[in-house]
This record gives C-alpha cells, sequence and structure tokens, in this order.
C-alpha cells in the first residue's frame, strides 16, 4: 500500500511539472502582451513599455519561467501582474471553491445515494423511471442554464434568496451559507444524476452477487442485506464519482461563478488567462491539478480500503 | 430685460477678455443656447455666478428652463451602496483605465475641476482658471485648507507635482495619449502655494477639460506619492478608505480632514460584480443601492422594474465602425458612402438601444458638444442610392468582407444588425467575435485586429471635449487609426480645431470636418448611447458621470 | 481491472472496464443479434432515439420548416412575447426565436458528433497503444494523459480559440482534445484485460504486425466500451459546447447556436424576458436527455 501510494505521488509529481510546462508555454499565444492589457488599448506604446519593464516581463520566455518556478518551489507563488500577491488571491478563491463544493456535497451524496438505492430497489417500476430519468435530465442541463432559471423563481420571484453568491464581509457563517444555496443547487442538479445512475448500478450489481443471495437464503432480514452489503458496495462506484467531479467542481464552475458574482478558483483562472496574468494562471492550474490528483488517489485508496477484491492493478 | 441686469452684464464685459465677450455675443445673438454658453463659459474660466447673471442678462425667453428631477433629500446617516464592474488591474491612479478602476479612484480622489454631466466644468481643488490671449498658457487658482485622508496639507506644489508625474513618458502613465502635444513633463509650475501654471506645448481651446475629471487618472496625489495607492487610496475628497479586499469591493468612512460638507452617509461601500448582468442581478437583488452604469444590453432588465429609478443623461461616448480606407473594397469612398447609407440608424436606436440614445452622424461630433453643428444633415438609411453608389464603384454584386469586434454591451448585436442591413445590396459581412483582450491585440498596428481589420467594431468612451478621438482614431499619425483615412485637409482642419478658443471659431472647423467625414466616410457611427444610472427608488442624491465616476457623498436613503 | 474508476468528467458514468470484452470473435454474430433485440424492447432506447430523432430532422430540414429566416433581424420588434405569429416569441434582434431554436439543431448536431468521433479515434488509438505495449510507452503517455485531465476545460478552450481563432472547426477541435485523454483512459481499461487473452497470443505467435493485432483483432473485440463511451461523451460533448458558447468561445455569431442564444440573453431574465432563453435551454435539454437515453439502452445491450 505505501508502495503504491509513494509511486503515485511520484507519478503525479511529474504530470504537475509537465502541466506548468504546458501551461506556460500554452499561454504564450495570447495575443498582446501584459502591460497592454492592465493599461488598456489606448495607452501609449511607451507607457506599455515602462510598465513591462516594471513588472519583469519584458524578459526572455524562460527566464519568466524559471522564476516563477524557483519561487513556487521555495513556496512563493509570486505578485499577480494587479500588484496582489498570488496566495491572496488563489487561496480565498480555492477556499471559496472548496465551500461551495463541500455544501453541494453534503446535500447531493445523501440524495443521490438514496435515491440511487430506493430505484435500484424498485428496478423496473415508475419510481426507479422517474428517478432515472429525471436524474439524467437534470444532470443533462448546462450548469449556468440551473443557475439562470434558479436565480428567476428563488431570488426574483419569490425572493427568498440572493441573486448572487458573495456574502457581504463580515457575515455570519449561515448568512454565508445561505448565500451559497443557490449554486450549489445547481450543482446538485448536476451530480444528482451520475451519482444516483452509480449507486443505482452497484446496488442492482451488489443485490444479484452471490453473497447477497447466500445471506437472503440465510435468513436475514431483507433491509439488513440491504444496508449492509448492498450500500457499501453502492458506495464504491459513487466514491470513483465524487473523486473524478473535484476536478469540475474545483476549477471548471466559471460559468456558475460568472452568474453567481462568486470569486471562486475558476473565476480566477478565466480572468487570469483572460489578462494573461501568467503568475496567477500557473498558480491556479497547478493548484487545481494537485486537488484533481489528490482527490483521484484518495479515491482509488478508498476503493480498494472497501473492495478488497480489486487489487492495485497491473501498473503495480 | 431689466436694465438693472443689463448693466450687470456690461460691467461683467468690460472686466472679460475678447474670446468671452465673442460668447457672450454668441448667446444674445442666439447662436448658441444658454447651456451651451454656460459649458463653453465654465471652460474658459468664468465662474458660475457670473455666468448666471449672464445668462439672466442675455437670455432669449424662449430657451426652455431645466427643472432638476423631483426627489426627496436623503436622510443623514446609514451606509450607501454602489455596485460596479471590478477594477481589471491593480488600481493605481497613474495607470487605471477601465471604468471600475476610475470609478474607485473617484471616490477618494479629486480633480482641479470636475466636468458634469451637462459638460460644464465645477471647480474643486481649483477655484477658478485663467488664459492667456491665444490659450497656450493656463493658471489655477488651488483652493485653501484641502488636506489628504492621512491628515497632511495639500498645495500648489503638490498639484504640479501630480501633473508632472502623468506627463513623464518614464513614469508610463496612462495619460500619455491625452496629454500627447499638449502638456510636457516640466510645464506645471507650482507659481506659489496658490497657484498653478500650465505652459502647454501648443495652444489648446479647452484645456480646463484635459485636468478635470474627464482625464480620471487625474487625481491630486502628493508630491512624494511613491505608488501602491491600494495600501491608502489617498485622495482628498469626501470619504476615506476604511477596508478594500480584491475582487470583492472597498468600505468607506467620512474624512475627518474633509475641506467641504461632511458625506450624508456615515459609510459607503463600492462592490465589485465580474460582469455587468451579475451587477444588473445586485441592484435587482438589493445587494446595491446603486448602479453607476449600466448599459441596455446588460441592463435591460432594468429598465422594467418598478423597483428601480434610472437617470438617463446623453453622453460622447459611441460605437465606431471603421473601413479600412487602405484596403479593397473600400479604397473607394462610393463604397463607404453605400456602407454608411445602408446601416438602419433607426433600427439600432430603437431595437438596440431601447432608444437610449442620440443619433450619430458618422463624426465623433456628439451632438451634446457645444461646437458640434447641429444643421448638418443627418445621414440615413437610403438602400437606393446605396445601390446606385455601388454599381458606379463596380460593386453592384456585392462582396465578401470579415468584420471583427469585441464580446461586450451590444457590440455583437451591432455586427449582426449591420450584416443583416448590408445584406440587401450584397454585401456579406463574416463576424468574428473576441474577448476584449484579444480584440484589442496590443494595440499597434499589425498585431492588433482592433487597428488591422478591414471593418472592426469599437467602443469608445466618453470624453468631455472630442480633441482626442478626432486626433487619435483619423489623423494620418492618429495611433488609432484603425481605418488607415489619410487625408492632409483632415489632419489640418483638426489641428485648428484644437487651437481655437472662442466658440465660433470652433464650430467653423467642426462644420468642416464634419462635412469631410460624410463625404469621405471613413468612419460609420451610427449613435452616441445615453449613460444610464440605475438606484432604488428609496434612495436620492447620487450623481454618476458619463466617465463612470459616482459621487455618493451627498446619497442616502430617504 | 484497473484500479482507476471509469474516468468521468462529466457524462453519464459507465463501467466498460472488460465488459463484453470477454468472449472470443466467434460468437459475435449471435452477440450482435442479441443486442439488436434488446434494443429493440428497450424504452429508453426507442423514447431516446425518438427525441434524437426529432432534432436530427430539424437539422435537416430546418430551413424549410422554420416560419422565418432565422438571421433576419428587425430590431424594433425585439423581444415580443410569445403569440400566435411568434411561438417562442422574439430575441433582442427581434429574430424569431422558435426558427433559430429549430435551425439552432444543425450546428450542434455536426459539431458535436465530430468532436466526440475526434476524441473517440484519438482517444481509442491512445488507449490501444497504451494498454497494449505498456511499460515506457504507456508511463509516458499516461504521464501525459494525466496532465491533460488536469486542465480545466476552460483553459484549453481559451487557449485554442486564439490560437486557431474561433469556429466550428475550433470546437471541434477543443472538445476531441479534452475528450482524447478520458476516452483513452476508458480504452486503455478494456485492452488490459484484453491483452492477455489467447487470440492475441496465436496472433503474436503468427508474427503479425503490431499494428494489425492492435486494430484488426483487438479493437473490434473493445468495441463495445468504445461505442457506449462515444454516445456517452456526446451528451457531455452537447454540454461543453454550450458552455464555450456561454463564455463566448465557441461558435459565432449570428448562428443561431442553442449556447449563444443563452448566453445572449440570460441577463434579460431578471425583466421578465425568458422566452429568449427558456427555449433554448429546454433545446440543449431534450437533446442531451435523447442522447443519454440512447445511450443508456446501448449500454444495456452491451453489458447483456
Amino acid at each position: 500500500m505505501a508502495r503504491f501510494i509513494g509511486k503515485r505521488l511520484a507519478l503525479g509529481l511529474i504530470t504537475l511539472f509537465l502541466l506548468s510546462i504546458f501551461v506556460f508555454f500554452g499561454s504564450q499565444v495570447l495575443p498582446g502582451d501584459v502591460g497592454r492589457r492592465v493599461l488598456g488599448p489606448f495607452a501609449t506604446p511607451g507607457a506599455v513599455k515602462a510598465l513591462n519593464h516594471q513588472l519583469g516581463t519584458d524578459r526572455s520566455v524562460i527566464s519568466q519561467y524559471l522564476s516563477w518556478i524557483g519561487g513556487f518551489l521555495h513556496g512563493d507563488l509570486g505578485k499577480s501582474v494587479t500588484g496582489q500577491s498570488v496566495s491572496g488571491i488563489v487561496g480565498p478563491a480555492l477556499l471559496k471553491s472548496a465551500a461551495l463544493a463541500l455544501l453541494a456535497f453534503i446535500i447531493v451524496v445523501p440524495l443521490a445515494i438514496a435515491g440511487g438505492v430506493f430505484a435500484a430497489l424498485h428496478e423496473g417500476r415508475l419510481s426507479d423511471r422517474f428517478i432515472s430519468v429525471g436524474g439524467l435530465s437534470a444532470t443533462s442541463v448546462p450548469d449556468f442554464v440551473w443557475a439562470v432559471l434558479l436565480i428567476l423563481v428563488f431570488a426574483l420571484w419569490i425572493g427568498v434568496l440572493p441573486a448572487t453568491a458573495q456574502a457581504p464581509p463580515g457575515a455570519g457563517f449561515f448568512t454565508q451559507v445561505e448565500y451559497l444555496i443557490l449554486p450549489a443547487l445547481c450543482l446538485v442538479f448536476v451530480l444528482f444524476g451520475y451519482i444516483a445512475r452509480m449507486a443505482r448500478a452497484g446496488t442492482i450489481e451488489a443485490l444479484d452477487a452471490d453473497y447477497s443471495r447466500t445471506a437472503l437464503i440465510k435468513g436475514l432480514p431483507y433491509r439488513s442485506v440491504v444496508f449492509k452489503h448492498v450500500l457499501r458496495n453502492s458506495l464504491l462506484p459513487t466514491i470513483a464519482v465524487v473523486a473524478t467531479q473535484v476536478g469540475y467542481l474545483i476549477g471548471g464552475l466559471v460559468a456558475i461563478e460568472l452568474v453567481f458574482n462568486y470569486q471562486g478558483i475558476g473565476q480566477a483562472l478565466f480572468r487570469a488567462a483572460q489578462q494573461k496574468d501568467f503568475p496567477v494562471l500557473e498558480s491556479a492550474v497547478l493548484i487545481v491539478g494537485i486537488v484533481y490528483l489528490v482527490a483521484t488517489l484518495l479515491a482509488d485508496i478508498a476503493y480498494s480500503v472497501l473492495n478488497p477484491r480489486i487489487r492495485y492493478g497491473s501498473e503495480t | 430685460m431689466s436694465s438693472d441686469a443689463r448693466k450687470q452684464v456690461e460691467s461683467i464685459r468690460g472686466r472679460v477678455d475678447e474670446v468671452e465677450n465673442h460668447l457672450i455675443d454668441e448667446l444674445r445673438a442666439g447662436r448658441i443656447n444658454r447651456r451651451e454658453f454656460v459649458r463653453r463659459g465654465s471652460v474658459l474660466g468664468m465662474s458660475l455666478s457670473t455666468l448666471g447673471v449672464i445668462v439672466a442678462g442675455c437670455a432669449r425667453p424662449d430657451v426652455a428652463k431645466v427643472s432638476p428631477p423631483q426627489t426627496k433629500p436623503p436622510k443623514p446617516g446609514g451606509t450607501i451602496r454602489a455596485g460596479i464592474v471590478a477594477p481589471a488591474a491593480a488600481i493605481d491612479p497613474i495607470k487605471i483605465s477601465d471604468e471600475g478602476g476610475l470609478a474607485v479612484l473617484a471616490m477618494t480622489g479629486q480633480f482641479l475641476v470636475f466636468s458634469d454631466r451637462h459638460l460644464v466644468l465645477h471647480p474643486v481643488i481649483a477655484t477658478s482658471w485663467t488664459h492667456n490671449h491665444d490659450g497656450s498658457v493656463w493658471t489655477f487658482k488651488i483652493r485653501r485648507g484641502v488636506r489628504f485622508t492621512d491628515g497632511t496639507a495639500m498645495s500648489a506644489e503638490d498639484v504640479a507635482a501630480t501633473f508632472n508625474r502623468l506627463a513623464d513618458p518614464k513614469v508610463g502613465s496612462n495619460s500619455l495619449s491625452t496629454f500627447a502635444g499638449v502638456l510636457s513633463k516640466g510645464n506645471t509650475q507650482a507659481l506659489d502655494p496658490e497657484t498653478v501654471r500650465f505652459k502647454l506645448d501648443a495652444p489648446n481651446g479647452n484645456f480646463p477639460h484635459i485636468v478635470s475629471s474627464d482625464n480620471y487618472n487625474a487625481i491630486i496625489l502628493p508630491r512624494d506619492y511613491s505608488g501602491n495607492w491600494q495600501s491608502t487610496f489617498i485622495g482628498t475628497g469626501p470619504w476615506k478608505l476604511q477596508n478594500f479586499t480584491p475582487e470583492v469591493g472597498v468600505t468607506y468612512v467620512r474624512n475627518p480632514h474633509y475641506w467641504g460638507p461632511p458625506a450624508v452617509a456615515d459609510t459607503s461601500e463600492l462592490k465589485f460584480y465580474a460582469q455587468e448582468q451579475a451587477a444588473v442581478l445586485g441592484l435587482q437583488g438589493n445587494q446595491v443601492d446603486v448602479l453607476p452604469h449600466y448599459s441596455v444590453a446588460g441592463g435591460r432588465a432594468l429598465l422594467t422594474d418598478p423597483a428601480i429609478r434610472t437617470t438617463q443623461f446623453h453622453s460622447a461616448a459611441y460605437r465606431e465602425i471603421h473601413l479600412r480606407c487602405d484596403k479593397e473594397p473600400f479604397t473607394d469612398k462610393r463604397v463607404r458612402q453605400a456602407m454608411a447609407l445602408l446601416a438602419d440608424r433607426r433600427g439600432m436606436v430603437e431595437g438596440l438601444l431601447a432608444t437610449k440614445s442620440d443619433y450619430g452622424n458618422d463624426s465623433p461630433f456628439a451632438p451634446i458638444y457645444p461646437s458640434t453643428v447641429k444643421s448638418v444633415a443627418q445621414r440615413q438609411r437610403d438602400v437606393a442610392k446605396a445601390k446606385e453608389l455601388l454599381s458606379a464603384a463596380g460593386k453592384s454584386g456585392g462582396f465578401s468582407v470579415p468584420v471583427n469586434t469585441s464580446n461586450d454591451f451590444e457590440l455583437p448585436d451591432l455586427a449582426q444588425v449591420l450584416q443583416d442591413n448590408v445584406l440587401v445590396a450584397g454585401i456579406r459581412l463574416n463576424i468574428t467575435v473576441s474577448d476584449l483582450g484579444t480584440y484589442y491585440g496590443s494595440s499597434t498596428f499589425g498585431t492588433s485586429p482592433w487597428l488591422d481589420s478591414v471593418v472592426g467594431i469599437t467602443d469608445y468612451g466618453h470624453r468631455g471635449v472630442p480633441n482626442v478621438t478626432l486626433d487619435a482614431t483619423l489623423t494620418t499619425k492618429g495611433p488609432w487609426n484603425a481605418a488607415h483615412f489619410r487625408n492632409p485637409t483632415y489632419d489640418k482642419l483638426v489641428a485648428s480645431y484644437i487651437a481655437a478658443l472662442d466658440l465660433h471659431a470652433q464650430r467653423r472647423y467642426a462644420r468642416q470636418i464634419q462635412e469631410l467625414l460624410l463625404d469621405e466616410s471613413p468612419l460609420i457611427i451610427p449613435y452616441f448611447y445615453y449613460f444610464l444610472t440605475g438606484a432604488h427608488n428609496n434612495i436620492s442624491g447620487e450623481y454618476s458621470t458619463a466617465m463612470g465616476q459616482v459621487d455618493v457623498s451627498r446619497a442616502g436613503a430617504v | 481491472m484497473t484500479t482507476q474508476p471509469a474516468a468521468t468528467t462529466g457524462g453519464a458514468a459507465v463501467d466498460v472496464g472488460g465488459v463484453a470484452a470477454q468472449r472470443g470473435p466467434s460468437d459475435a454474430k449471435a452477440a450482435r443479434r442479441e443486442r439488436l433485440a434488446v434494443l429493440a424492447h428497450s424504452k429508453t432506447f426507442i423514447a431516446g432515439s425518438v427525441i434524437l430523432g426529432i432534432w436530427i430532422f430539424c437539422a435537416i430540414f430546418g430551413y424549410v420548416i422554420a416560419p422565418y429566416d432565422p438571421l433576419k433581424t428587425d430590431p424594433i420588434n425585439a423581444l415580443l412575447a410569445p403569440s400566435s405569429s411568434h411561438l417562442f416569441g422574439t430575441d433582442t434582434l427581434g429574430r424569431d426565436v422558435f426558427s433559430r431554436v429549430i435551425v439552432g439543431a444543425r450546428d450542434i448536431l455536426i459539431v458535436a458528433p465530430l468532436a466526440t468521433l475526434l476524441g473517440t479515434v484519438l482517444g481509442t488509438a491512445l488507449g490501444l497503444i497504451t494498454g497494449y505495449f505498456r511499460g515506457p510507452v504507456d508511463d509516458i503517455l499516461s504521464r501525459i494523459i494525466d496532465t491533460f485531465l488536469a486542465v480545466p476545460v476552460v483553459i484549453v478552450g481559451l487557449l485554442a480559440l486564439v490560437a486557431l481563432g474561433p469556429s466550428k472547426l475550433t470546437v471541434i477541435i477543443v472538445i476531441g482534445i479534452v475528450f482524447t485523454p478520458v476516452i483513452a483512459r476508458t480504452v486503455r481499461a478494456a485492452v488490459l484485460s484484453e491483452r492477455d487473452l489467447e487470440y492475441v497470443a496465436a496472433a503474436r505467435l503468427r508474427n503479425e504486425k503490431t499494428r494489425y493485432i492492435l486494430f484488426a483483432e483487438i479493437l473490434p473485440n473493445v468495441l463495445g466500451p468504445v461505442i457506449v463511451e462515444f454516445t456517452v461523451r456526446l451528451g457531455y460533448a452537447i454540454f461543453t459546447i454550450a458552455t464555450l458558447s456561454f463564455l463566448g468561445f465557441g461558435i459565432q455569431p449570428p448562428a443561431p447556436d442553442w449556447g449563444l442564444q443563452i448566453f445572449e440573453h440570460y441577463g434579460l431574465i431578471s425583466g421578465g424576458y425568458w422566452w429568449p432563453v427558456v427555449f433554448p435551454a429546454l433545446a440543449i435539454a431534450s437533446l442531451v436527455v435523447g442522447v443519454n437515453l440512447v445511450s443508456d439502452g446501448l449500454s444495456q445491450a452491451f453489458e447483456r
């Protein structure tokens, strides 16, 4: 196990290194220079040149990359072209994205697993079709469409929830949660279908499996069979989905964050790319990459712990 | 007219220069109206009370009196919140160029002169100003007893340092394009603690606009200002920084050192939004009290919202459609004229802008400028004439041409309407919409879709005087001449217009420029849109400018 | 089986590792017949096919059946509410929303399948190679795949848009690139369980070329998971195209693209102008549901 984790971590580091190179050189295709983007189209070329010199963005591409990665390895994320420290931008953004993702998971995981197990126990019946097709439909609608519709209904028509996700400064815990409900609901809609579907499939498979049948033949009550064996097995694929969705939740929510004016990591990325703000872009992408790799690693570990039948696969 | 008023006017006439006397003649003759007179007079440095006396003594009775909208005064105390689009970069008075950034500057910062919605100039840090005979030297009297938000006293030295800093090519300020050919580094001098003198590179009849709030970088800073404005928000205004959270917003308290009347509300707040739609929802969702600026494209929802009061006023902001005069098929001016004749301005104004705009006549001369000659015939859609011109130019079969624009406001919509408008003549436009940064590219010829595209649609913000747009977008050496228009007659006319001190001469050149641009048609300027400010019905006293600055120091809940 | 879960950055996840690949090539025909029978009786498959069929019909005959020219602007009659003359109302430029929704099916039904196909072809090739060779080839390619999986779609979209210019082709390439690593992982998992089977060993003994073994021997046996993956990705492609359009990276105006229509009008919803947003949104939703239902039916058929 330790060897497996060690190897995965080492491979992860290689991936992150490749990622940093890809983002850096990839972002060179963005037109215009940093000074121009900061000063706007109507500044004189001299002013742009002066600013680029101040920011160090007139140096060669390689030297910019080396000085950035040198700082990164020492824990110094450098400064954004807007003058802010990168950690001051990326840190809070990451926390915000994490808070939103956490709230969404707290709502959707129990709901979707319950829905999926329920559908599996009623396989083929109307309630099953309703949950399956309903979940699928909810999942299919792009997240920003949900965002717009939820704002329309809850913020403007009924007026019970705020239309934006950014709580006022100094707001208490519950106020902050209140502001996050609508964006979290969008994610709930998007994720419900996936998780319920996996939970349903896992449950059906587990119900068909020999050990469930044996348990029933042994005379264990149906309910206890479902809870002990089936639920544990239906959790497996669910964990897999949750882990792979972390990449989408942390860093992929640009549209929702835009609509709700929530300064999460997705918006930080989007803005940095548009501004050609290389220090922020690079750090944000790497941090999203780290979150993604750690999440998939944790999911794999959880997978193998919960399911002893699977060994560490062919790679190890 | 009472003989008393006449006497007062005559005594003023004895004290002022030839240029001012000429202006008074224009008012008397009815060639300019009362508002135009006040606008121009304020630029020349006549005080508003003097202007009031003259208007009372000369104005014709047929000039309609404009009464301010009836709103209740705000109650003191509480907090007032305004929503703006988040500044695009670090908030540095020297560097910022975007509406969000300049709105933040103007909360704590103040200008020598404030340019109001009607382009009338009001004294702020300067109390009065005068000019020499040709307008090449301007002298400003500086207000006494002004202190910065940190408590230190402000004097003429600080004012001079501010302008020398902005005009210094090494500092690389955003104002350099405004000061080019007008003001050089070192030519602003503090004669004594209360007097500042500007020696200009060339005569300039509109110089006070250039040091007013229209030049949003020009807030007065301490002489030893060393950068990092974001840590102090230092200024001389009614508010003082309480807390700044990048990407989220700024909170303010009353400035205890403020020289003017204290702010009505105890505290104020600027809330940042990533984009206009979010800010509109923020206003509707009561997260802010005031939205200093919204566009019809982004905020149409506010126009029909009964909880929202919209204030609208004319501005000189426009969208420019350039036609590259050095590229086929637009090398022939008849083809350019045909394009301009095919544009359905009425559809654009009534549809795209919900009538919230003035018609444009294909030159930067907005109806709001006093020098604009309104008797020049308005160009209107004329498909038959356009087809005639095209066939005379050998293009009766039409042609295909690419159009570039950015993904802002109604620009993509405008491109699509134009595309549909010109199709009747067989002209096919292929639209490419990109983000703002991509569209502007490096903003230098050769590496900028904005400046290189055959047809491009560009947003030009409000300016108190048309000098910069006339010069930069159309003269042979103009850095923003996307139309690649080269016309020596035009270049000479613009130089003469800029130097002209009196309104009569300005109008003479303006007419020639307007007629020349209609004939040559390097640009289609279909409209000058109104500046819209949204506020909740229970709020009063907010005042925004067409630049995007907002004064909430007199605002509060009623 | 691999320890890695079926990689799903979106789209309904289907566990396809090794499924349907256990059989030798001999009973392939019988299996195919059996699958068709399952499909013919699958309600989800039929329902999905009907929805998809309607949209395909709109894509082909949209310009003929649309009551108005979907590009004809009429700004004076902008934002008219739904009525008998404009079933879905008009948009900000006075264009007929109903006509735009119908005609809008064409672009998305061209772009989405092509993009998915590109991703499937590249991903399958990459999956075959990494799964078959293992060793250093696998290690290197797998790291590159991991790298791509960790890049947010938005960044890929922005970079590609700038590098290639905004067009349908760009959207196809972006989505193809984004999907390639995901599909490669799935195919690799299937190939891993296939490569040690007898028929592969036999082919190797016959000294067949590697290319032949990969594409003529192994590929037909992993085709099931590939087809299922294709349909699953197709649904996600529609979601992604809409998102790219919404962010302004995708299909350019005046194309009646659904995502673009939502982007252009979502700010108006709070003013009561819901129709230019809701109808394209429902169009996207119904198309993706249709595709997912078909994919559901297919995966059931392949899992039997």
